[in-house]
């Protein structure tokens, strides 16, 4: 204990220095090598549009039933409201989560991610790191699950979760989830003020040669050109293509069709045509799909 | 004597289930040890985010078990039972004696006095006494299952200087707790609190919510004071903040200078809600730059300044960029574009809503003689805020920022006011607009909303109320009673049924003049239970007048509710009461029509003719007065009738053998009861 409170009076005398910048890909690599370690399948991003890593199956479906799991990969997040044209130094319609699932949560899953943050750049002891009651529920997932939004700083950098419940279904064992906002992250360890100007490979190219256009085009197409009496009729196929797969036990492909609605919600909700009202009659509809593809999946686990 | 102390320590638990935490387990604590005679001299409660703790102080380390007799089996019981009896006691069968009571004949035996160790005793029931703790959410965690606010990690225990020894689910007590100056892996063992405190102290953790509040406070007032800033601390975050932290370290921060300029409540919003940082006013209470933090670390390397000063900078760049975007977007131009902004499915658009509130704003603005144009152009443009940015990233500013761009585009204070206040009152404690303008605005939104959601059937359940309908209905509640408005709820009601009827919505609900009214019952129930009048004081005067006159039914309650118990409201109870008790009596086997006069003619004596004069005179008081009725001296007037009352009842028998007699004195009471029902219908009233 002593060497201990020695090494930390040695720390307090270092100069003042800045959180370690951190490419954008090299804090995307860096965790995952970190997650990698610590057990974790490290997967790639789901190869459909979500509005958040929640939503890849290695989450929803995985977090339910005995099975032990612990996974941890970047899912692209898309979330047609946020978008600004490119305009907005912290909005986009497109950004990056990096998620880590472990099933059972374990004891000591504050200090695994308190460590990950030293690979990133940021020591905790040097910051100020809160855990802020945030009490999370996905209407659309039928999931409910209590946490924080881990603060630093002041900045919220990550939510923590434990879900209790999921595709309406009581989670046993509980999950633990991380989510990491990693363009927040980098901002913040690269001192950066534009999320446009984030150095994405320490060779010279931005965020912004990256994804500029891309955000001025989504916004556009989000907000202003969807073709929504199409994208309604897309909702119901797809609505009825759930059902019929779900009549066939197949809950992988019933699945991927559930989250390709969700998201021409998302397309309608950001084009302004769903009002207060519909917009719950939409959640409920998405969230019946998604319950009974929980229970369809889950029957198959056993 | 002996201290008792418990530490729980867990990841960190939301500000507000701390509270009540710190409050229940205490509580679960005293009634254990009242209930087993266990007497103690200091309780307390403290908490941090990650420890909850409880202290008893002088506890006598024994208890003392007087002799006692128990009952076992009946003697024809099978072997069974007495064997079971005798283990769970641990007695033998020479202890045994029968013995016979009212029920039959049983076994009894005597349980010597003995002394019991309170460390005995709590290593028992500590398990079942944290199971009791309520928590308003809780959660489970890994593959235990155990249910607490967040995962408990440890269980610190100690009676008498020594570590209590129990189980509670996968948790063992002990005599050490988590330090989690690193990483919640090193741990620390104390023999009593002292020794616990100080070293706490030492690390600069303030335990103590009280003395972490009674800190933060004089800090931020130190600190502000020196830079000659103004603070007003909301009570609600210092709690929150202080429930937040266990080793504050206040920091004075600014954000830039330039977002001065946007509309204040958007800065406290961000800093206040958002942020949960003090903001500050200069000595002319405008609103500065500079805003104070309450950090858990401190702040060595200076990262945690810059970060947060980052952060709120960051986000009112936001701000200022969708209020310079929207504040000049022409409000008036833009009402056509609420057409394609949805208002709920089968009431239209939002700007459905506003044509019918356009035109119910119109009456409402005759009823209160005020200008119907104004009124008008209120109604047209107060909802085009829901089309901005910035309502879009502050949803809590609707109506305020609708003001703010009102004001700048040049519409009149009026108008602009009442936008800014349309959504008022919200919460109890929220303020009722008190201008013409804004009260014909609020009630008019309100009215519309209410008469959609119920005539579509999307009435709020006990549980649930997801439009807020209690909310508006209670808002026009409190803007009618708390502006002396009279407005005749039902004509409203009306009259908006019927304008969404012209738009082609249909509105299913046949009952919804019934629903609505009992719903505003309810409200107007509520509101004045709250004030503390008497329930049955409330129940007389809603079914006396109804909701087409709230504020005679209000302000004739509180009257009555503040008279009841002195001689004025003796006086009216009792005489209403005697003359209603002759008259059920009658009215259970009707003999007579009671008509509402009399026969002065049949009157026998000067006790008739003076209850007649004295009712003539009551009967001229309420004709007399119109709208500005006093309503303590309509009272007065009646109690002044006490003693023409009771002379009449002592000395007159109504119950004359002559039939005619009889029936024109029965006529004379029902002329009487009627009288007083001037004020209200005093049957449901208790006396005492």
């Amino acid at each position: 204990m002593v060497s201990k409170k020695k090494k930390i009076k040695k720390t307090k005398k270092k100069k003042i220095v800045k959180p370690k910048f951190q490419s954008f890909q090299d804090t995307i690599l860096n965790l995952q090598k970190y997650w990698s370690k610590q057990g974790c399948v490290i997967l790639q991003p789901y190869d459909i549009e979500v509005g958040a890593g929640t939503f890849h199956p290695a989450t929803t479906l995985r977090s339910l039933g005995p099975n032990s799991w612990k996974t941890a990969y970047v899912q692209p997040s898309r979330r047609p409201t946020d978008g600004r044209y490119g305009k907005n130094p912290n909005r986009l319609q497109h950004h990056y989560q990096f998620q880590v699932l472990i099933k059972p949560s374990p004891k000591n899953i504050k200090k695994l991610y308190l460590n990950s943050l030293r690979s990133i750049g940021i020591n905790h002891l040097d910051h100020d790191i809160r855990f802020v009651e945030d009490d999370w529920e996905s209407p659309t997932l039928g999931a409910v699950g209590l946490g924080w939004e881990v603060w630093c700083d002041g900045m919220e950098i990550t939510q923590f979760t434990y879900f209790q419940q999921m595709a309406g279904i009581e989670c046993k064992p509980v999950s633990v989830e991380l989510t990491y906002g990693l363009e927040r992250i980098c901002m913040f360890t690269q001192g950066k003020k534009n999320v446009f100007d984030l150095d994405w490979n320490n060779e010279g190219i931005k965020y912004r040669e990256v994804f500029h256009q891309a955000e001025k085009e989504f916004s556009a197409y989000n907000f202003e050109h969807a073709n929504t009496d199409n994208l309604f009729k897309i909702f119901g196929m797809l609505e009825n293509e759930t059902k019929s797969l779900l009549d066939k036990k197949l809950s992988l492909p019933a699945y991927d069709q559930c989250l390709k609605a969700s998201h021409v919600f998302n397309i309608l909700d950001a084009r302004g045509v769903i009002s207060v009202a519909q917009r719950s009659e939409y959640i409920s509809k998405i969230r019946e799909l998604t319950k009974s593809v929980g229970s369809v999946w889950l029957n198959s686990q056993s | 004597m002996s201290e008792f102390f418990l530490e729980l320590f867990s990841e960190e638990i939301p500000a507000n289930l701390q509270k009540n935490a710190r409050k229940n387990l205490l509580q679960n604590f005293k009634d254990f040890f009242r209930k087993k005679d266990i007497s103690f001299n200091k309780e307390i409660s403290f908490s941090t985010p990650n420890r909850l703790l409880i202290l008893f102080d002088s506890i006598k380390p024994e208890i003392s078990q007087k002799e006692e007799e128990i009952r076992g089996p009946k003697i024809d019981a099978p072997e069974k039972a007495l064997n079971g009896f005798l283990r769970s006691n641990n007695l033998e069968n020479k202890d045994l004696y029968k013995k016979e009571n009212e029920k039959g004949v049983f076994y009894f035996a005597k349980k010597p006095a003995k002394t019991i160790k309170v460390f005995d005793l709590l290593n028992e029931n500590i398990p079942l006494i944290l199971d009791k703790i309520l928590w308003k959410k809780s959660m489970k965690w890994g593959d235990f299952e155990l249910y607490w606010a967040r995962p408990l990690k440890s269980i610190l225990a100690i009676f008498n200087n020594k570590n209590l020894i129990f189980k509670y689910y996968h948790l063992q007590s002990s005599n050490f707790t988590i330090i989690d100056k690193d990483f919640e892996d090193r741990t620390k063992t104390f023999k009593n609190f002292k020794l616990y405190i100080d070293y706490f102290k030492k690390s600069k953790i303030i335990i103590d919510q009280n003395q972490r509040k009674k800190f933060i406070e004089t800090k931020l007032l130190k600190i502000s004071n020196k830079k000659n800033l103004l603070i007003e601390i909301n009570e609600k975050l210092l709690d929150e903040v202080t429930n937040l932290v266990n080793k504050p370290n206040i920091i004075l921060c600014k954000f830039d200078e330039k977002f001065l300029k946007i509309p204040k409540e958007v800065l406290i919003t961000t800093m206040q809600f958002h942020q949960k940082y003090f903001h500050t006013f200069d000595k002319k209470r405008n609103i500065t730059n500079n805003f104070l933090v309450v950090a858990n670390n401190k702040d060595n390397k200076g990262f945690i300044k810059i970060g947060n000063e980052r952060v709120v900078n960051a986000r009112l760049s936001d701000a200022q960029f969708f209020w310079e975007k929207d504040k000049s977007n022409n409000l008036v131009k833009q009402v056509s574009k609420l057409k394609s902004m949805n208002y709920f499915k089968g009431l239209g658009t939002y700007f459905d809503k506003v044509q019918r509130m356009r035109r119910l704003g119109g009456m409402i603005s005759d009823e209160l003689l005020i200008s119907k144009d104004k009124v008008e152009i209120s109604n047209t443009i107060c909802k085009v805020d829901l089309l901005s940015d910035i309502v879009g990233e502050f949803p809590e500013l609707q109506g305020i920022m609708g003001g703010y761009f009102a004001e700048f585009q040049g519409f009149d204070k009026d108008i602009s006011l009442a936008v800014r206040e349309h959504y008022l009152p919200i919460g109890t404690d929220s303020k009722t607009p008190k201008k013409p303008f804004s009260i014909a605005l609020a009630l008019t939104d309100k009215i519309d909303t209410l008469v959609g959601f119920f005539g579509i059937n999307q009435k709020p359940t006990s549980s649930k109320d997801p439009f807020a309908l209690r909310r508006s209905a209670l808002g026009v509640t409190r803007l009618l009673l708390e502006n002396n408005k009279e407005f005749k709820l039902k004509d409203l009601i009306n009259y908006s049924y019927n304008l969404y009827l012209e738009q082609g919505f249909e509105l299913s609900n046949k009952a919804i003049y019934k629903d609505l009214n009992n719903f505003f019952v309810e409200r107007l129930k509520n509101y004045m239970k709250e004030k503390d009048i008497r329930l049955d004081i409330i129940e007389a005067a809603i079914s006396s007048y109804g909701i087409d006159n709230m504020i005679k039914v209000y302000k004739k309650a509180l009257t009555l509710n503040k008279l009841i118990n002195k001689d004025i409201g003796l006086a009216v109870i009792s005489c209403y009461k005697r003359t209603s008790n002759i008259l059920d009596q009658e009215l259970k086997n009707p003999e007579f029509e009671l008509s509402n006069s009399t026969d002065p003619g049949l009157f026998k004596n000067d006790f008739e003719k003076n209850l007649y004069k004295k009712i003539h005179d009551l009967r001229k008081y309420f004709t007399s007065i119109s709208k500005d009725e006093n309503y303590e001296l309509s009272l007065k007037n009646l109690a002044e009738s006490k003693n023409t009352v009771f002379d009449f009842f002592d000395n007159v028998m109504v119950n004359d053998e002559d039939k005619a007699i009889k029936e024109n004195r029965l006529k004379l009471l029902q002329m009487l009861r009627k009288t007083y029902e001037n004020y209200l219908n005093f049957s449901s009233i208790e006396s005492l």
